[in-house]
């Protein structure tokens, strides 16, 4: 109780920054998330009716996914310099795989049938695509951009690591002053609100995801 | 760290509209060309991404010609091996650790009795992704003071998320109609676990532990910051000394690293694969 | 023939490529307005490829389709299917639009004002027998299979387009509510009176729905298309026997009513005495030949007594009268057949 009434006050202590922090993190991840959903999203489509472009794509994909977020961050530097940039190239390749992988699922979940009537209609490839197999997808797609999301909220902790900033800075400043007084509080405020932002960003995205997908579609 | 998720749900839009059928067949034909295409294309990549690594080392003349830093922070026998020694230590008793404990736990978890929290567990352990594996570090750090096995008790907990999932995730999507046929012939629930349930289940769990096994590889990136070695210490000295040889070194290895493992997870995941699934 | 054929297949072929035999062989085929033609045969003869030629789902690598007798091999696909309803056996819902939304999706693609739009969705959806105030907000997944269909059906009939192909559109369907859409189906086509080439592999059901069936075997080659009469009382070939199958005499028995025929006198409770038992059973003159026999089966009479409107016995129906009136039909394709091989 001790712990987290010094915890509470040293929140209360650093609001400002702790709110800066947030928000720097938050933009980082949300940045990201952006443009990674655009280029994925558009990715998906382009490579879901090519079987070898697709296995491509996923393949290499899944590969920055495996390499470590440090080491991944770090291969940036030399042409970036330190800073926001280089943890943000890495983890916008780090958020492709999740809504690619889910972009081209939806799409190939969409029953042959529906894509068959929608065409016996006489819907053109581009309204078969808007009106039809993007909104069916859709859901599957959210559901990638939310897996994305955590995951990158989790890693941009370690961009303080290349000179970048966010709430990774909480963390390490308890790391250097280890021992002295409020540096464990500091490394707590520094995960806590790492979570609390990845879990407040995926109710946001989960209420996105409900009122942007059809009803027709809900289990 | 999210690989099983979207065949889970997959499995379930699948269920609901049976015209689908069809279209899930072409996924998991796609599927397949992917994972086949990924165990095809990793060991060129780590080859090739071996060979720059080599010449580039060679390039740099370490011992010789290289700036004093870079040839102390490079050489061989006093710095990389053993880091790379430390790094895999680290890893393989952190995997180990997470399958003893996790595989057990979600097989508990599936049993009848506790099942209803399984859904809230699964919840628990997708949300866990948001949890910075650096923060998780620290506060373990000041918990249990510095040292490998502190990593090692860290890289435990943020690890065997993936697993416990994957595990009771695989033993639920067992086919109920084929736990009822296994029951009809006269086997005990625990003849049906061992003998139906986890066989079945093991395609699954193996991906899950690949994917602890690769979190572990890249949280002992970090092991660095808490004392624990690793070869997170040469990208460190790489960034804090500004020398891009260095942090490249000791980028590539680590990527490296993940790269061969997760390649031979790949192969376990294909080669545990029951025949006929 | 002086009406112009609503569709014109003009040696029409389909050659995948990759394979060197066509599955669509140059068929030529005259589909005649406000008719249901019913493409039937073997599965893999083709029928459904034959169907998707028409609308240019599939394109045809050879010969010429016309509508109307303008040439639509080469106009644009999209333009062309939206005059064409085109209904399948998976029916295809949109899963993420209501029912209404479902219906008004062609209207809407040919920017029809959202008034006439939301008349013609309630009007279409009264005629398949949905209330529109019901279901119109309703998903797919909220319907039965049979409603499905009705909605899928509706959908085809969105912009009133004169031709409707229908590929096996009935074939998912439990029995029972197959039987009643076909039903409705051809009392709403009684209504409407849409060219419709419909495709089954169920001969029965080709016999129930089709105003002429064309039964085709590999590479959709045409080996007889004809009335359903004239195919069960003529089959031209070994092929189309073995295709129709067994009890093809029986199954022309349906096609004639009793009502049609010079009955047999009915002279009081005893008074066909002489010629044996007296008929026991009653069948209405409305009845069809089939049924008359059933009756006569069932009562084990060999004949049966017509009722006429008021209930009252108008004659009896022989089993000589069903012979009969089969022979006179075999007889009538038969000629049928020598005329148009004589005129060739």
């Amino acid at each position: 109780m001790d712990g987290l009434q010094s915890w509470w006050s040293y929140v209360v202590g650093h609001s400002d920054d702790v709110f800066e922090a947030t928000l720097e993190h938050a933009q980082i991840t949300v940045t990201v998330v952006i443009l990674a959903t655009v280029f994925s999203v558009a990715l998906g489509i382009y490579v879901q009716s090519r079987p070898t472009s697709k296995a491509i794509a996923l393949a290499i994909s899944g590969i920055f996914l495996t390499i470590p977020a440090l080491a991944l961050f770090a291969l940036f530097i030399p042409l970036v310099g330190p800073g926001n940039s280089p943890a943000m190239m890495a983890l916008f390749l780090y958020a492709i795989l999740p809504i690619l992988r889910n972009t081209v699922t939806g799409l190939d979940e969409v029953s042959p049938a529906v894509v068959e009537s929608a065409r016996g209609m006489g819907m053109s490839p581009a309204q078969q695509l808007w009106r039809v197999r993007l909104p069916l997808a859709w859901p599957l797609i959210m559901t990638g951009v939310r897996i994305s999301t955590l995951l990158t909220v989790g890693i941009a902790a370690i961009a303080i690591l290349v000179g970048g900033g966010g709430l990774g800075v909480f963390i390490q400043g308890g790391l250097t002053r280890l021992g002295l007084p409020n540096s464990v509080e500091s490394v707590w405020v520094g995960t806590v609100f790492t979570v609390v932002l990845g879990l407040a960003l995926d109710a946001v995205l989960s209420l996105i995801q409900r009122l942007t997908s059809s009803r027709g579609l809900r289990a | 760290m999210s690989e099983s998720v979207a065949p889970v749900i997959t499995k379930r839009r699948a269920d609901q509209d049976d015209a689908a059928k069809a279209a899930v067949v072409s996924v998991t034909s796609t599927t397949r060309l992917w994972r086949r295409f990924s165990l095809l294309l990793a060991p060129v990549l780590i080859v090739a991404l071996a060979l720059v690594l080599w010449f580039y080392y060679q390039s740099l003349g370490v011992g010789t010609t290289a700036q004093i830093q870079v040839s102390s922070a490079l050489d061989w026998d006093t710095k990389l091996r053993p880091q790379l020694t430390q790094h895999l230590t680290i890893a393989f008793w952190s995997t180990l650790l997470v399958i003893a404990i996790a595989v057990p736990l979600g097989v508990l978890l599936t049993r009848s009795g506790v099942r209803k929290i399984g859904p809230a567990v699964l919840t628990v352990a997708n949300s866990g992704q948001a949890l910075p594996a650096y923060g998780l570090l620290i506060i373990f750090l000041a918990l249990l003071g510095q040292g490998a096995r502190t990593v090692i008790v860290a890289l435990v907990v943020y690890a065997i998320l993936p697993v416990l999932r994957n595990t009771m995730v695989g033993l639920d999507s067992v086919d109920r109609s084929t736990l009822e046929a296994g029951r009809g012939m006269g086997m005990t629930r625990l003849q049906t676990l061992l003998r139906i349930e986890l066989p079945l289940a093991v395609p699954v769990i193996v991906a899950g532990i690949r994917t602890a096994m690769i979190i572990n590889i890249g949280m002992a990136t970090l092991a660095f910051l808490i004392g624990g070695g690793g070869l997170g210490i040469t990208i460190n000295s790489g960034l804090k000394l500004n020398q891009d040889p260095v942090l490249l070194v000791g980028a590539i290895m680590v990527a490296l690293v993940a790269l061969t493992f997760d390649w031979l997870g790949a192969l376990a995941e294909r080669f545990l694969h029951p025949r006929g699934l | 023939m002086a009406v112009e054929p609503k569709i014109r297949l003009d040696h029409v072929s389909k050659v995948y490529p990759g394979t060197d035999t066509p599955a669509v062989s140059e068929l030529t085929l005259d589909i005649d307005p406000g008719e249901i033609l019913v493409l039937v045969g073997p599965s893999g003869c083709g029928k459904s490829t034959t169907l998707r030629l028409i609308n240019r789902m599939i394109e045809p690598t050879g010969g010429r389709i016309y509508l109307d007798g303008d040439d639509v091999t080469d106009v644009n696909p999209d333009q062309l299917r939206r005059r064409i309803g085109y209904v399948i056996q998976q029916i295809g819902l949109f899963p993420h639009q209501t029912i209404a939304e479902n219906v008004a999706t062609v209207p809407k693609m040919l920017k029809w004002e959202k008034k006439k739009i939301s008349a013609r969705v309630d009007e279409l959806l009264d005629m398949v027998g949905l209330d529109p105030r019901v279901y119109g907000g309703r998903y797919p997944k909220e319907l039965s299979g049979g409603q499905a269909q009705r909605v899928g059906v509706a959908r085809a009939l969105g912009a009133d387009p004169s031709i409707m192909l229908m590929d096996e559109p009935f074939g998912a369907i439990d029995p029972i509510t197959r039987e009643s859409l076909q039903n409705e189906f051809l009392r709403l086509q009684d209504e409407l009176r849409k060219t419709i080439v419909f495709v089954t592999h169920d001969i029965d059901e080709a016999i129930k729905m089709g105003d002429r069936i064309a039964i085709l075997g590999k590479q959709s080659v045409v080996h007889q298309a004809d009335t359903p009469e004239r195919i069960l009382a003529y089959p031209v070939d070994d092929f189309v026997r073995s295709f129709i199958g067994a009890g093809t005499a029986m199954k022309g028995l349906a096609f004639e009513r009793v009502g049609d025929l010079d009955l047999a006198p009915f002279d009081g409770p005893n008074g066909n005495g002489e010629s044996g038992a007296e008929p026991t059973g009653t069948i209405t003159a409305d009845a069809t030949l089939y049924e008359a026999l059933e009756e006569m089966l069932r009562t084990a009479d060999g004949k049966t007594i017509v009722l006429d409107d008021s209930g009252e016995p108008a004659g009896v129906v022989e089993l000589s009268h069903l012979s009969d009136a089969l022979r006179t039909a075999q007889d009538e394709a038969r000629r049928h057949y020598d005329e148009l091989e004589a005129a060739s």
